[in-house]
């Protein structure tokens, strides 16, 4: 089977528009087939981000990218341009944990997290527990966007135990990195009682209003100033000291150390915010959002930096 | 509306399975391929080449799948999915 050069051309770039690229049925958030919603399932565990090409939405794609890899099925995943496989491939190397290697995260398992389970909490887990089958244990599992999850289950080759208040919890090894601290408790919903997992290692962003900024920048503060408006926008209206975030800005962002203080803004608050998420969830731990945007500076802090 | 006459049956998984063994054969020289109809569409293939020595499973299955692609492409392919592929150099 031939495979049309502009097609060619067109997977070509797809493929290296990231480091990870998954062509899938359906989107991340809405997979349309098991076999698609298992390697998110399992690309979550590791990766805030990756890129998806949704092939049913594009049917030149869905059946050049079969030619371009020699490769029947989708879904499909590269890593660095290469080829890695589809769902059988995928899960045999999370299995085996060659697959952490191949995108860069350390699998192996460290020290047990410190995980406070409340005396109330407790006294619901427990009855649950012992009115398991054998072998069904409570697990916590937190994916690479810090989403949550506790249930009765079979564990795999690897966990790790943590007990708290009489209270087994197990899990993964990179749930294991990503949950020291973490404590569980009961809280009263409209529906009823649920648990509440509070993760302090999960990404969060700071909300900075614009006195605080003004006052950062008075006090020469270390910190980068984002706008992720559009370069209209910038023209007409701009806080002193703000850089523009476009591509190039954006890869030098993302290369920097961990612990840098990143603020962002836009007109009111909302873009900025979505911004702000996405960084945070790549690891920074200092991300502030400016709080009513470049409105508010105008309102609160400077009156010649013109409203629109 | 005419009634529409397929000029050809569909394909006989029977018949299909010796025409893919070939094609596998003549893509990798030296090798044998096993193929075997599970149900309609669907197929287990087992392929044995020394040249796949040195090549990851991921790269031995795209030697196979490049050499079928045309049983499985297009509107109404007599390959429906491979359920089991299984490489092997002896």
């Amino acid at each position: 089977m031939e495979l049309d050069p502009g097609t060619r051309e067109r997977i070509d770039r797809l493929v290296g528009s990231d480091r990870v690229v998954l062509f899938m049925k359906g989107r991340r958030d809405a997979p349309q087939c098991g076999f698609s919603a298992t390697v998110c399932r399992i690309l979550d565990q590791i990766l805030p981000e990756y890129t998806t090409v949704d092939v049913l939405a594009d049917p030149e794609i869905r059946e050049g990218v079969k030619a371009y890899a020699s490769w029947p099925t989708i879904p499909q995943l590269y890593v660095g341009g290469e080829f890695v496989g589809g769902c059988d491939i995928v899960k045999e190397m999370y299995a085996e944990r060659e697959l952490h290697r191949a995108l860069g995260v350390e699998a192996e398992a460290g020290e047990p997290p410190r995980i406070h389970v409340s005396e109330e909490a407790a006294e619901a887990l427990r009855p649950l527990a012992e009115a398991q089958e054998p072998g069904r244990d409570l697990h916590l599992s937190i994916d690479a966007r810090f989403r949550n999850s506790l249930y009765f289950g079979p564990g795999e080759e690897g966990d790790l135990r943590v007990e708290s208040r009489g209270v087994a919890i197990f899990v993964d090894p990179l749930t294991a990195r990503r949950a020291d601290g973490l404590s569980i408790e009961v809280v009263e919903t409209p529906e009823g009682p649920g648990f509440k997992i509070d993760n302090p290692n999960a990404p969060r962003v700071e909300p900075l209003t614009a006195p605080e900024l003004e006052a950062w920048l008075d006090a020469g503060e270390s910190f980068e100033l984002l706008d992720v408006r559009t370069p209209e926008e910038r023209a007409t209206a701009h806080i002193p000291g703000a850089r523009l975030l476009d591509e190039a800005d954006r890869e030098r962002l993302e290369g920097l150390a961990r612990d840098v203080t990143l603020v962002f803004h836009c007109h009111h608050g909302g873009r900025s915010q979505k911004a702000a998420e996405h960084f945070a969830a790549l690891g920074f731990r200092r991300v502030y959002n400016l709080v009513g945007g470049i409105d508010a500076w105008s309102r609160e802090v400077d009156p010649s930096v013109p409203r629109y | 509306m005419p009634l529409q006459i397929h000029s050809e049956p569909p394909p006989e998984p029977e018949e299909v399975a010796p025409r893919m063994k070939e094609a596998i054969e003549s893509a990798l020289p030296g090798a044998s391929a096993d193929v075997r109809a599970v149900s309609p569409g669907h197929f287990e293939i087992e392929v044995v080449s020394e040249d796949f020595a040195g090549l990851s499973r991921v790269k031995q299955q795209q030697r196979v799948y490049g050499a079928i692609a045309d049983f499985m492409s297009g509107d109404a392919p007599p390959v429906h999915a491979v359920d089991r592929l299984v490489t092997r150099t002896s």
